[in-house]
């Protein structure tokens, strides 16, 4: 992917173009916003990381320019200690996701990679599969290599946005947004927990495990032997 | 005011004098002319005129005309006048006496042969308006000059009420927040704005002991991180550190930054519900589904220390606030209730209606809180423990006591005998 990062802070660009070229992706840096509007105006971008607090043209300004301008592309939002208002604002003004600063590599590639493969998403779906794995949307049922699996309501949803993010690391603050709609982490083992109790349900009795555990990253849905 | 009054007055007065004079003139001149034209004497043109020439000679003060027809002067003491008919007023006697503005004011009767008028001088009347005007005048000139003096004295003590108000503000400027000032038993607009000023500075002072309060708290928990973080770096600087200590350093550092990044991010948050930032975010919260989320949270918790969590919430429970900052409330709640619960203990979470609001209960059967820190730790709610701005739900105790005043809830600890029941009231909203 094509991304522009907009931050003011060098050593925070330097530390995000790092991690993004790191992963292959293309990247650079802006750090004001009116240089950083101008250049994501005359480009071609897939992704723009944008920070809330902005020299010359703030932030959420430059978010709804981008959105004003008829701009597909991603945006997420860069802020630092997460203020109440900050994360609705932000998506309020046009960006996809929110990211409170600091972060770990690991969250912030998780989050690049998310919003890639919303990029290219279609429409509506009704049906997910992965390898052996089906869901369908609208009934709520799962069945592996053809036979049903039994899952309870949150346990569907973690599944479904595992399968939405497939091959793809989602973090553990990533589930308890989507799986959960909590923005604060409780530290409770609360996404352990279900993790676990859905891959026992889903990988059970076979050969090939779907559901993985990355260490000091999160977890993913990965067909492997 | 009473200048416009005094103006009116002075009008009326000065209207009704001269108009009774002028009213008198008209009598008396009516009258002579009467007396003149009934004179048997007056029966014929000649009789008439000897009548009024005699009249004239004695210059009791009227004046006289008669002219024949033509318009020439027969007798009296005037010049020719053209002959109108009715009261009329001349402006031009020839008498030497001449007050300004004065004229002959009379009355013109058309007579056999002729044209009789009989008018008297109004210089008494001019001289009346003068003299009423002018005492109109000195009085009006007077009770400015009063309520200039009244505006003074009265300004002065304004003045005075307002300096003093000016000077404890400058003192409460400078630092003394126990000043406050003096009200006198008068009552008047300067004692409810001494009240009001009053009562704003004992929410100032209570609010700036909070604060005190809350930062002592504050920089003692981050003293503790940080000393930790200081320890670890001290340590891995020294020369004999193998490479996995310092890696172990390192990582042992970017875990305590983290917790006083947690505990800036508290602050922030509290900061900012504190000044009813998020009030605007209200929307209605289903507590059914918000309870069911943070049991499900916690649940796994309470498993750990093999506790039960029993939970139980009613039907068609909703509420109006924000979401996220209710869900932070609840958890926090919840998980204290785990930590400070020993294993084997039971944890209930329950809502209910009670009367039109929502009353949400989180009990436990652990140790509780003494009855005596149970009032003390209500007024000061923040200060229950030494953990003030604990991990778990990235908030402190604090932090809730914002969440709750900010929806206008009451939260009480009451004895679960045993253990420890926390109550949250709010009011309910209909869907």
């Amino acid at each position: 992917m094509r991304v522009l990062v907009i931050e003011d802070d060098a050593e925070t660009a330097r530390y995000i173009v790092r991690a993004l070229r790191g992963e292959g992706h293309e990247a650079c840096s802006q750090s004001n916003g009116r240089d950083g509007l101008r250049v994501a105006l005359s480009g071609q971008w897939d992704l723009f990381i944008v920070d809330r607090m902005l020299p010359q043209i703030d932030g959420l300004e430059v978010v709804e320019s981008l959105r004003r301008s008829g701009s597909a592309a991603a945006i997420l939002m860069l802020t630092t200690l997460g203020g109440v208002h900050d994360r609705v604002q932000g998506l309020n003004a046009g960006a996809d996701d929110y990211l409170v600063k600091p972060f770990s590599f690991a969250e912030l590639l998780a989050r690049v990679a998310a919003l890639g493969r919303r990029a290219g998403r279609s429409g509506a779906t009704t049906s997910l599969r992965y390898a052996d794995l089906a869901i369908d949307l609208l009934s709520r049922t799962a069945t592996r290599g053809g036979e049903p699996i039994e899952l309870l309501p949150r346990e569907f949803r973690l599944l479904e946005y595992l399968m939405k993010h497939a091959e793809q690391i989602v973090t553990r603050s990533m589930l308890l947004e989507h799986v959960w709609d909590v923005h604060f982490d409780p530290h409770t083992s609360v996404v352990e927990t279900h993790v676990s109790r859905l891959r026992s349900k889903i990988d059970r009795g076979n050969a090939m495990t779907l559901i993985h555990t990355i260490r000091g990253s999160g977890y993913t849905l990965r067909a492997t032997k | 005011m009473t200048g416009f009054s005094f103006i009116v007055l002075f009008g009326v007065i000065l209207w009704s004098t001269t108009h009774f004079m002028r009213h008198q003139i008209d009598d008396s001149v009516a009258n002579e002319i009467d007396e003149i034209v009934t004179d048997p004497q007056s029966s014929n043109p000649a009789g008439l005129a000897s009548v009024v020439t005699g009249l004239a000679r004695h210059s009791g003060g009227f004046y006289y005309l008669l002219q024949d027809s033509a318009g020439k002067v027969i007798a009296g003491n005037m010049p020719g006048l053209d002959p109108k008919l009715g009261i009329r007023e001349w402006a031009n006697p020839p008498r030497a006496e001449r007050p300004r503005g004065s004229a002959v004011r009379g009355k013109g009767v058309a007579v056999d042969g002729g044209y009789l008028f009989v008018g008297w001088s109004t210089h008494q009347l001019r001289e009346m308006e003068e003299m009423v005007t002018r005492s109109f005048m000195w009085g009006l000139t007077a009770s400015v000059a009063l309520a200039l003096v009244g505006g003074v004295l009265a300004g002065r003590r304004i003045m005075r009420k307002i300096e003093s108000v000016s000077e404890t503000t400058r003192d409460i400027v400078a630092g003394d927040l126990t000043r406050r000032v003096l009200a006198t038993t008068a009552g008047d607009e300067f004692d409810h704005l001494a009240a009001s000023i009053n009562s704003m500075l004992d929410r100032i002072q209570s609010l700036m002991s909070e604060l005190q309060q809350v930062t002592t708290d504050i920089a003692h928990d981050l003293r503790t991180p940080l000393s930790r973080l200081r320890q670890r770096l001290e340590s891995a600087q020294r020369p004999d550190a193998a490479a996995a200590e310092l890696r172990e350093a390192v990582a042992g550092t970017v875990g305590e930054i983290d917790v006083i990044l947690g505990i800036f991010s508290a602050l922030l948050r509290i900061a900012q519900i504190e000044s009813g930032a998020r009030r605007s975010g209200f929307a209605t919260v289903d507590l059914n589904e918000l309870l069911g989320t943070v049991a499900e949270l916690y649940r796994s918790s309470a498993e750990e220390k093999r506790q039960a969590f029993l939970l139980s919430v009613a039907n068609n429970l909703r509420v109006r606030g924000d979401r996220e900052l209710l869900l932070q409330l609840f958890a926090n709640l919840v998980e204290n209730a785990i930590k400070h619960s020993p294993p084997e203990s039971t944890i209930a979470l329950s809502a209910s209606h009670e009367a039109g609001r929502a009353c949400i209960v989180i009990a436990d059967n652990g140790p509780g809180i003494p009855a005596h820190s149970r009032t003390k730790v209500l007024q000061r709610f923040f200060r229950l423990e030494s953990s003030r701005t604990t991990q778990g739900s990235g908030l402190g105790l604090s932090l809730a006591h914002a969440i709750v005043k900010l929806h206008e809830a009451s939260l009480e600890l009451w004895d679960n005998e045993p253990g420890l029941r926390v109550t949250v009231v709010m009011a309910e909203t209909p869907a």
